[in-house]
């Protein structure tokens, strides 16, 4: 489903230096596979997930996404997003737009849909992930878990193929992390190719099909939830599971 | 009702400025004779225009007309340069640096020349070219002038807009140009209504400006009938108050529409 080779990306801080986000960085996830990356803050792996969707641009190497190489010059990249739904740390719901139609508005005006079908889906999803009674209020008048299991409805809305979650529950207060986790969860055993950027090992642990290690913008190792919590390798994994678990 | 003592203060200076403009005005100022009566029949009066008018009847007197040319003037160039405004703060934060440059240099240009140099060249340069009236070519100075300011606050209110709000646009598969009209500008005009309201204030101010190409406005009316009857004081205070009922008015709908923005905040 996705094929990544070599990706490398080098960010330049406003002092001129160089960060190295990303260092010859290549994976492949499967159709239906559950992936996800933990690693120190400034690991590189949010970049990944950003590269995916070429919200930010990789210096070089080659994503395959579906088949089609998205880094093309003749890729359409609005298409290949609309198949890559993501869910940010901060929500990023449109503020002016109550919950429904932030969960309608792209379905309208990228997928064009009709109204009635927009709608439809909108409610459907918003009773999936439990606020179907919140869907005339503006986002401000949300808790951060509501907020953030809105935004989770409103990248479903365009029915993607991969979901991508970047620490999505990393801004949330604790006693609301279960309940996006739990939406989380739900997609994950219904065959959602997902992609997460997460701190919460019991997400990992429960649903994962793989867990991938990454710091200094390479993989240092990766393998089954099992094996990461059992008996990791490396020093450097083992070092920093017992500084978070 | 209570008075502290500040305010006991405040008053105490006012009233003595007060005292001391009316000494000057008395003792030391010009010997003006008031004809205050003369100003209503310049609003509205009650009689024929024109010798072929058998039938007295109620009709605009010239500062009425005035207003309501400077009300038609103002609002055009409103409506234009909120659309120049957009299109240049939408160009100056363009990847393109061609585009950049342009916007950032015909801002500069604008910004940093007189209007009423502006009025002049517009109306005796590319008026004469193109054929253009009085009034196209004084509204078209004025959105353009204002136009440039616009352009700045749009600019502003865009970048004002978190970052994450565009990419949680784009990564829903919707173009720059879509995220742009359906999510960037939407929050972007709502937050920079009030600079805006400020600007279009001073747009209706600076309108006067046009009446030296002989645009009949508010100012040029008033600026006729002093010529015809020698009371200035009398009809540029009431210019004046003309003027300000339009921009009064103008800040009043600006927070009642602030006030109809709030409801998702």
């Amino acid at each position: 489903m996705i094929r990544v080779k070599n990706l490398y990306k080098t960010f330049k801080t406003p002092n001129r230096r160089e960060v190295k986000a990303l260092v010859d960085f290549s994976t492949h996830i499967q159709k239906g596979e559950v992936v996800v990356i933990i690693g120190p803050s400034g690991s590189g792996k949010s970049t990944f997930l950003r590269c995916l969707n070429r919200l930010e641009e990789v210096d070089s190497g080659e994503i395959i996404i579906d088949g089609q190489d998205i880094l093309a010059k003749k890729a359409n990249i609005n298409k290949v997003r609309e198949e890559l739904g993501m869910v940010f740390q901060h929500f990023n719901l449109f503020p002016h737009k109550t919950v429904l139609e932030n969960v309608t508005l792209a379905q309208l005006i990228v997928r064009k849909r009709d109204k009635e079908k927009a709608l439809k889906i909108a409610r459907d999803l918003l009773k999936k992930v439990g606020i179907a009674e919140k869907e005339s209020v503006y986002p401000a008048q949300l808790s951060g878990g509501q907020q953030q299991r809105v935004a989770i409805a409103r990248a479903l809305a365009m029915q993607p193929k991969i979901m991508m979650f970047d620490e999505a529950t990393s801004a949330l207060d604790p006693e609301m992390i279960g309940e996006v986790l739990d939406v989380m969860k739900t997609l994950a055993r219904e065959g959602m190719t997902m992609v997460a950027v997460t701190h919460e090992m019991g997400f990992a642990r429960e649903v994962s099909d793989r867990v991938i290690f990454m710091d200094g913008g390479q993989i240092v190792e990766e393998g089954t939830a099992d094996h990461f919590f059992k008996n990791p390798t490396h020093d450097r994994t083992k070092l920093f599971l017992s500084q978070i678990l | 009702m209570v008075f502290g003592k500040r305010s006991i203060i405040t008053l105490a200076v006012l009233a003595v400025i007060l005292g001391l403009v009316y000494y000057f005005l008395m003792n030391r100022g010009i010997t003006y004779i008031w004809h205050w009566e003369q100003i209503p029949q310049m609003l509205f009066y009650y009689g024929t225009r024109f010798a072929y008018e058998t039938k007295p009847s109620l009709h605009l007197g010239v500062l009425m007309i005035g207003f309501i040319l400077t009300l038609k003037i103002s609002a055009v160039a409103i409506v234009f340069a909120i659309v120049l405004g957009t299109v240049l703060g939408i160009c100056r934060l363009s990847s393109e640096p061609i585009t950049r440059g342009i916007a950032f240099t015909f801002v500069e240009i604008i910004r940093n020349t007189p209007l009423l140099v502006q009025i002049y060249i517009i109306y005796f340069f590319a008026g004469s070219m193109l054929r253009l009236s009085a009034f196209a070519a004084g509204t078209a100075a004025l959105a353009i002038f204002e136009g440039a300011y616009v352009g700045e606050i749009v600019r502003a209110g865009i970048q004002s807009i978190h970052k994450g709000q565009a990419e949680a646009a784009r990564s829903l598969g919707m173009s720059y140009a879509k995220a742009m009209r359906h999510v960037i500008l939407p929050q972007a005009f709502k937050r920079i209504v009030p600079p805006l309201a400020g600007q279009f204030i001073s747009l209706i101010k600076d309108s006067s400006l046009v009446s030296v190409i002989a645009l009949a406005d508010l100012m040029f009316q008033g600026q006729q009938a002093v010529a015809r009857t020698y009371s200035a004081f009398e009809i540029y205070f009431t210019v004046a108050a003309l003027y300000l009922v339009m921009t009064s008015t103008l800040s009043m709908a600006t927070q009642y529409i602030e006030r109809r923005l709030a409801v998702s905040d």
